[in-house]
């Protein structure tokens, strides 16, 4: 075993060692309202805290993990840049063409647009 | 089968993090006590140094709450998981030229791995996650167009000449705001907004918990820090331009003892260079 996968394993080890000498030396005796969900001054309503969230919230995040997702896809090109010459280059124009395409398009289906409920402008009327 | 020289190597990484976290946050608590004139903490050891070691073994043998609509398993394990990764970042540091303990040909990859999971929070700290690490990512690509390699001793050693931080300043300007929301510090605390909620997704932690993500912060920040002064500060690299100055010697005052060479070499070499980079660093988070 060599030094990295017995570093590896160490760090949980030691993050499980932290958790059981809380869990076994600390005391423990819980009541409803010290379990209750943490809110200033009046009590807490059950599964208040399990609201939901519009989709297009997580279309956003989807977006910008695929965003990331696509430079770590440049990579590979960038640490062979030197070798790979033009036809590289041209490999990932061309990716990066059908993405932009892609993102585009996305936006022209206007799937980005977050709804609200604001009223914006008083004096105009939809 | 354990080799003992592997459980030193792995001590002898993780304990000096560890420890340099726990300093981290004295540090801040003392300089954010002294601008809003307080004397900050004062008690434990000399000038409060041990304040830090008080307050873990003080959380460690606290109550855990554990609020009833909570999903028990995700509770405990989400703060480890975030400690878990952010100490794993240690891994494939190289503190000197040979001193390391993993030479990964892949290293700067596996450190975008782990510095991306590190971190772990309600809806706020993952939206504000993701949009950042892009900037981190897209920033570390151009340095390794540079170097050519993934390699962090590659990269390091790259920098002999100049640090990247001369070509590269304004990436250097967008690294280091990327990172500063990486790690969410000050003007990007959103995920912590000590103004608007109270402490953001760690309200109901407590205890060991609490300990976790606490360690995982600061333990975060360091290698977020050692990381920004790998890629532009030159990581391990001598600050002293020893050749200019024995030079100097040599010719104006007409001093050319071996001795004094030698002391200026192993100066010039040695992890006090990374480590004064990224107390810099460090101080200017804070």
């Amino acid at each position: 075993m060599t030094t990295t996968t017995f570093f590896l394993f160490l760090i949980p080890v030691l993050g499980i060692i932290l958790l059981l000498v809380n869990l076994i030396l600390s005391p423990h005796n819980p009541y409803q309202e010290k379990d209750s969900a943490f809110e200033c001054g009046f009590h807490s309503f059950l599964g208040q805290n399990r609201t939901q969230f519009s989709i297009s919230f997580f279309i956003f995040a989807l977006l910008f993990l695929l965003f990331d997702l696509e430079i770590l896809l440049i990579y590979p090109y960038v640490v062979s840049a030197y070798t790979n010459g033009i036809y590289g280059l041209l490999i990932m124009i061309v990716f990066f063409l059908v993405l932009t395409l892609g993102f585009a398009f996305e936006l022209g289906k206007n799937a980005l647009k977050i709804e609200s409920r604001q009223v914006f402008n008083f004096n105009i009327k939809s | 089968m354990i080799s003992i020289i592997s459980i030193i190597e792995g001590l002898l990484l993780i304990v000096p993090a560890l420890l340099s976290v726990a300093f981290v946050t004295i540090a801040e608590r003392k300089t954010m006590a002294s601008m809003q004139r307080r004397l900050g903490p004062n008690a434990v050891g000399y000038y409060g140094l041990l304040q830090a070691f008080a307050d873990a073994l003080k959380l460690l043998l606290k109550e855990y709450v554990a609020p009833t609509q909570a999903n028990i398993i995700l509770f405990f394990i989400g703060p480890m998981i975030t400690l878990i990764f952010s100490l794993l970042g240690y891994l494939v540091v190289p503190f000197d030229s040979g001193i390391f303990v993993s030479d990964y040909s892949l290293g700067m990859l596996y450190m975008l791995a782990v510095s991306s999971l590190s971190t772990y929070g309600s809806l706020r700290s993952t939206a504000q996650l993701i949009s950042y690490e892009l900037i981190l990512s897209s920033v570390i690509i151009l340095i390794i167009l540079l170097t050519g390699n993934l390699n962090i001793i590659t990269i390091v050693e790259s920098q002999r000449i100049v640090d990247f931080i001369l070509p590269l300043f304004p990436l250097f300007i967008i690294f280091f705001i990327g990172s500063i929301a990486e790690t969410n510090r000050a003007p990007f605390d959103l995920a912590e907004a000590e103004s608007e909620l109270v402490s953001g997704f760690m309200t109901e932690h407590s205890a060991s918990v609490f300990v976790f993500f606490f360690l995982a912060e600061y333990a975060s920040i360091i290698l977020i820090c050692i990381l920004n002064s790998i890629l532009f500060f030159g990581g391990y690299l001598c600050i002293i331009p020893v050749e200019f100055i024995i030079d100097i010697l040599y010719n104006i005052f007409g001093i050319n003892s071996s001795i004094l060479e030698d002391i200026f070499v192993n100066i010039s070499s040695s992890p006090l260079n990374l480590a004064f980079k990224t107390a810099l660093l460090i101080f200017v988070f804070i």
